[in-house]
């Protein structure tokens, strides 16, 4: 066969595709390597088939990548690694990536939440001069809280621990939410100021996190039933919580967090 | 368009950088295969997991000089998905997803949809014909043999060649511009 004969045939797409029989493939690398034009001509095909495969792809989360990293980089320092493939349910699986993903975040995030839980323990008086100071993306969502006594209150308390919840860089940068959060009696403030609009048809929800094991509770959804102002959501009853997470879900919520779609994502730091 | 041969030698080498660019090259394209097989979003991000440490760990068993690196990272890609298909604990959550094809996911997309040549896209799979929907869902997504392939869609092996080639035509306007 010459070379237009050989694109003709249609047999360079299967190669691409990897359905030709070894010996046929091979006959297909020696054409090429013949015949230049034939090398241009797969080069196409697959960037073509590549093209249509990735709008056949749902968003993709760069939590994959972390994973990926830190599992080829645990297997290079220990050889008696483990990976179990038995997951007992979704959720275990889902809180495994969490973990992991979770833990290299916190790490980066680290300082800057450090900085920001020393607000709930100052003094009542240096809180506002505070306030003023903190960083610019928080401006707003600080005017908020002193808008009124009762929201005050509830900030100024010693009882209530504040927990940043900071954008998860791949799917909402700059999202933000902000918990204060009563760890004894369980009782928690959320203020959405900070998340974008839910689309039609979807809704926030609320996790509480365990870290070990890394285990989501669904503590309720960020709507009117149990908003106590516009953008300020209380919950109760619910596990003691060691972070705090909120993804986007369909309507009326999911039994486990959808993880390429978490907004929001932080720890409670023990001050 | 040109396979980058360079990534391809350091990760066999195990450079981490060139391994995260060639995820970057090719992650979203293998995870749309590995999707069109699981259908469920959570499955195909741990097959995806799954896939590139199986492509790290075995690197060297792939050869630059002999067949494409995409066409390598596709079939281990479409196997461990379908491989965990048939996993008990997949067989427990999934039961009538069968029908759904590569068309079915992509036109339920919503038109915010970013990706490169999105609309284009979209147009050629909805001007493909019902028979070129399943040659190219079969050899392209499946991963069918072309054996396989002509057996379930009883048809000669050349024709389902050629077929295949005049269905994928279009498409390759979309990524050179017409010529």
């Amino acid at each position: 066969m010459n070379e237009e004969e050989i694109i003709a045939s249609g047999i360079l797409e299967l190669y691409v595709c990897g359905s030709l029989p070894e010996i046929e493939a091979l006959e297909v690398e020696a054409a090429i390597n013949r015949f230049p034009n034939l090398k241009k001509e797969v080069e196409i095909i697959e960037a073509s088939l590549i093209t249509l495969a990735e709008n056949v792809s749902p968003p993709l989360s760069t939590v994959v990548w972390t994973y990926i990293l830190n599992t080829i980089r645990n297997v290079n320092n220990s050889s008696t690694t483990q990976r179990s493939f038995n997951w007992a349910s979704v959720s275990g699986w889902a809180a495994a990536i969490l973990l992991l993903g979770g833990l290299l975040w916190m790490l980066n995030q680290n300082n800057t939440l450090e900085q920001k839980v020393e607000l709930t323990t100052t003094e009542n008086s240096e809180l506002e001069n505070k306030l003023k100071t903190t960083e610019k993306d928080l401006i707003d969502t600080e005017k908020d809280l002193t808008d009124t006594e009762s929201v005050l209150a509830v900030l100024r308390s010693d009882d209530f621990n504040t927990v940043l919840l900071p954008g998860n860089k791949d799917v909402a940068p700059e999202a933000s939410a902000k918990i204060f959060y009563n760890s004894n009696n369980n009782v928690v403030y959320i203020d959405a100021k900070g998340l974008p609009k839910a689309p039609k048809g979807r809704v926030y929800q609320v996790w509480s996190l365990k870290m070990q094991p890394l285990t989501p509770s669904s503590m309720g959804l960020l709507e009117e039933l149990n908003a106590v102002k516009p953008n300020l959501y209380k919950f109760d009853s619910f596990p003691t919580a060691e972070g705090f997470g909120i993804t986007l879900e369909p309507k009326g919520g999911s039994e486990t967090p959808t993880l390429s779609q978490l907004y929001v994502l932080g720890t409670v730091t023990q001050s | 368009m040109e396979q980058p041969n360079l990534l391809i030698l350091q990760m066999q080498q195990k450079n981490e950088k060139a391994f995260e660019r060639l995820y970057g090259m090719y992650s979203e394209a293998i995870y749309g295969i590995i999707y069109s097989i699981v259908l469920d979003e959570p499955t195909a991000e741990e097959v995806l997991q799954d896939s590139f440490i199986k492509i790290w760990d075995n690197s060297e068993a792939y050869d630059v000089n002999k067949g494409r690196f995409f066409t390598w990272i596709l079939n281990i890609a479409r196997n461990t998905a379908i491989d965990k298909t048939r996993s008990k604990s997949y067989k427990n959550t999934k039961k009538n997803l069968t029908t759904t094809n590569f068309v079915d996911i992509l036109t339920s997309y919503d038109n915010l949809n970013s990706k490169t040549n999105a609309i284009g896209i979209k147009k050629f799979v909805e001007k493909l014909k019902p028979t070129c929907i399943k040659i190219i869902e079969l050899l392209f997504f499946q991963g069918f043999t072309q054996k396989d392939a002509a057996n379930e869609l009883e048809m000669p092996l050349g024709t389902l060649k050629t077929r295949n080639r005049n269905c994928l035509r279009d498409l390759r306007w979309l990524v050179i511009g017409p010529q």
